[in-house]
């Protein structure tokens, strides 16, 4: 029987999740046998988070004479013999972090029953400064470097991150025993499965889209309504952007429009940039809205619990006041296209414009509306009994797929297998700086600077992940900050209320606008454009895209300040 | 031979390309053929695969920019035919100049930033592997004004 790479790596990813959960079950059973007296206690680090396998070590004149690992919520647990003397030391000892010790009093369990429990002071853990340190962050700062400077695909460029990350953890550690980073089942578990399965999930619900000719139709629709009004053109194709990129992603919404548009502005004899520099400006902003429609929404909504109607309530009423500074923006940068374009299109060409907008499957879009529709329902109220949205994305892919009855090995391979294991890529490697301390001294570092000051913290946020945004790809960006934003969650007055993981939302995704390279939607237009004759360069889009960036952070911002 | 063959991508870059392709097939009373080449390896660039949709939607913008260029030719009184192949654009200019035995390939010259002496040293390079491996004469067009 013949198997198609994308199944095989389909396989190959529940094989991996499955090794990956049985691994994480095996661990989570408590350490130590009930035999008697129990010491219970929590360890963390700097930061107030747990610390995840740590070994507690009793020891009785330097021998251990009960141990343990502490679970995921940083608790541990020690069973201790029914004879214990005196001079006890409780040692806690954890890769990348300070050994620490505490002195234990044997009177205070003395007098207990052997099923009773004596909980101990809370333990912190103090980062250690390694060798392992500094290779996870040249590591990750080389993948950044790799794709910013386009010298090897995204795909490899984080490839050869897990590749070193983990081969110098297992090469190195028998020559330096501090080259240790993490080993693979750690490094499975920076993995998040719900991100991969959603996006998975949508891959197939956008691979039924695709080929029903939708964008082509809403394009020339949009044509057809401006009737020769390039200012009106612009406006409703910078909408269908914006809207299409809140339900699939940038990078697909811009390929599918991208031709089109081309098409219809050189039909109208417009420079085609006057059309597809608003329109991808406009899917960076409007993708924001919903926790679908950027892959940086999808990992932030993981790793925050925020739900879909999240994102919908507290975004989307800023998304829309940048929208429209946005559109006012693109009518003044580009006035004398707009307001000076020609006219006249060939019969010839308009046939052929009217042939590419026709809805290939109608029948196959009636049904993908369907499914969209109950998607949009248990996306929405999904939350209300615990469904995550990576369930909802497999259920409707699945319906999609039964309904529809396509060739599923086409469907498979239609998956973009090299998005997949990118993110899988890079949550390792930036599990590896996670694990070395990288992101705890610089959540502290953070943390210092905005105190208290949530509309600070809010403020820096934003604009530092949007500028950042334009040097460095944002998805390995927005990984990365996570784990700072969620400490200063924790630590910031107000912050529980998610705002600041909205401003990383907003930053990260709008300020993707801000160069060529700040967003794979910017680079697949260019590309696009550059093959139909005009070349957008980095110059070029750097002049059109920071004022953009910085309207339509400004303007978010402001509704983000007014509404936490 | 059968005809002229001019590989173009659209824009103010292939202005010129188009023109001198349309004076040439006047000169010599022969068939203009236009060439797309669909390449993708602006993906490389990004996170996202290659799939058969966006190959097709690559095609269906390229068939758009040689049918604009054929009416341009027509309307000057040239007979000119159009293609769209997708591949490496060398390999495909050379299949499709020795599937048509070609007596011209007109080629767009590097704009005016573009012209060092590096870049020109691989267009030289580039014309003569085009002329021994085609036995078609390679004309080098000025690049057009901006459109």
């Amino acid at each position: 029987m013949k198997i198609g790479r994308g199944a095989l790596i389909l396989i190959l990813i529940i094989a991996v999740w499955l090794t990956f959960t049985l691994a994480a079950g095996v661990s989570a059973e408590p350490a130590g046998q009930q035999m008697g007296v129990s010491l219970i206690g929590n360890v963390i680090d700097a930061q107030n988070q747990p610390v995840f396998e740590a070994q507690v070590q009793l020891l009785q004149e330097n021998e251990v004479i009960a141990e343990g690992l502490t679970q995921g919520d940083g608790s541990y647990r020690l069973t201790l013999p029914a004879q214990v003397g005196d001079n006890l030391v409780l040692r806690v000892e954890r890769q990348h972090f300070e050994t620490t010790t505490i002195d234990i009093a044997a009177d205070d369990f003395a007098q207990l029953a052997p099923d009773e429990a004596v909980t101990l002071p809370t333990i912190e853990l103090q980062r250690k400064i390694t060798i392992a340190f500094w290779v996870a962050t040249l590591v990750f700062l080389g993948m950044l470097l790799l794709i910013a400077l386009e010298k090897l695909h995204n795909v490899l460029a984080a490839l050869t991150g897990v590749s070193l990350v983990l081969g110098i953890s297992y090469l190195g550690k028998p020559l330096i025993e501090d080259l240790f980073i993490f080993d693979f089942t750690r490094a499975l578990q920076y993995v998040d499965w719900n991100v991969i399965f959603l996006i998975m999930g949508m891959m197939i619900v956008i691979a039924v889209v695709e080929g029903t000719g939708l964008f082509h139709w809403l394009a020339f629709f949009a044509y057809r309504v401006s009737r020769g009004k390039a200012w009106l053109l612009m406006a409703i194709l910078m909408v269908i952007t914006a809207v299409a990129s809140a339900f699939l992603d940038n990078v697909t919404t811009m390929l599918l429009m991208t031709p089109i548009t081309v098409q219809i502005a050189l039909a109208l004899g417009l420079n085609p940039l006057t059309l597809l520099i608003p329109e991808v400006l406009a899917s960076n902003v409007g993708g924001i809205i919903t926790l679908i429609g950027t892959p940086t929404n999808i990992l932030i909504g993981s790793y925050a619990d925020i739900p879909f109607s999240g994102f919908l309530s507290n975004l989307s009423p800023g998304v829309f006041i940048s929208l429209i500074g946005l559109f006012i923006y693109c009518l003044i940068a580009y006035r004398k296209d707009l307001f000076h374009a020609t006219s006249g299109v060939s019969p010839v060409l308009l046939e052929k414009l009217e042939e590419n907008a026709r809805i290939t499957e109608p029948a196959n879009l009636a049904k993908v509306g369907w499914v969209g529709l109950g998607m949009l329902g248990l996306f929405l109220v999904g939350e209300h009994f615990h469904l995550i949205p990576a369930v909802t994305a497999i259920l409707g892919a699945t319906a999609l797929l039964i309904w529809i009855r396509p060739d599923v090995e086409e469907m498979i391979e239609a998956v973009d297998w090299t998005t997949l294991v990118f993110f899988m890529a890079l949550f390792i490697v930036v599990g590896g700086i996670q694990e070395v301390g990288l992101i705890s001294f610089l959540a502290q570092w953070v943390a210092s600077l905005v105190g208290e000051n949530l509309p600070l913290a809010m403020i820096i946020v934003i604009w530092v992940s949007a500028l950042f945004s334009t040097i460095v790809a944002n998805i390995p960006f927005t990984a990365a900050m996570l784990p700072v934003v969620g400490y200063l969650t924790n630590t910031v007055p107000g912050a529980t209320s998610l705002a600041l993981f909205f401003c990383l939302s907003v930053g990260s995704a709008m300020g993707g606008n801000g160069s060529l390279i700040g967003a794979s939607a910017n680079m697949v237009t260019a590309g696009i454009a550059e093959r139909a004759g005009y070349p957008i360069s980095y110059a070029y889009f750097l002049r059109k895209g920071m004022p953009a960036l910085f309207i339509t952070v400004a303007l978010s911002m402001v509704w983000l300040l007014l509404r936490f | 031979m059968g005809g002229i063959l001019c590989p173009i991508r659209g824009g103010p870059g292939s202005r010129g390309a188009l023109a001198a392709g349309i004076t040439l097939a006047k000169e010599n009373q022969e068939t203009l053929h236009f060439l797309y080449i669909v390449n993708l390896d602006f993906l490389n660039l990004t996170e996202r695969g290659r799939t058969q949709v966006i190959s097709d939607e690559m095609r269906g913008m390229g068939e758009f920019i040689l049918l604009r260029a054929q009416a341009m030719a027509e309307k000057d009184g040239v007979e000119a035919q159009w293609t769209v192949r997708q591949g490496n654009v060398t390999e495909e200019i050379m299949a499709m100049a020795k599937e048509i035995q070609a007596s011209h390939i007109i080629l767009g010259k590097p704009k005016h930033e573009e012209q060092n002496v590096f870049t020109m040293e691989r267009m030289q390079t580039f014309v003569q592997h085009l002329e021994e491996q085609t036995g078609a004469k390679v004309v080098l067009a000025e690049p057009g004004g901006a459109e």
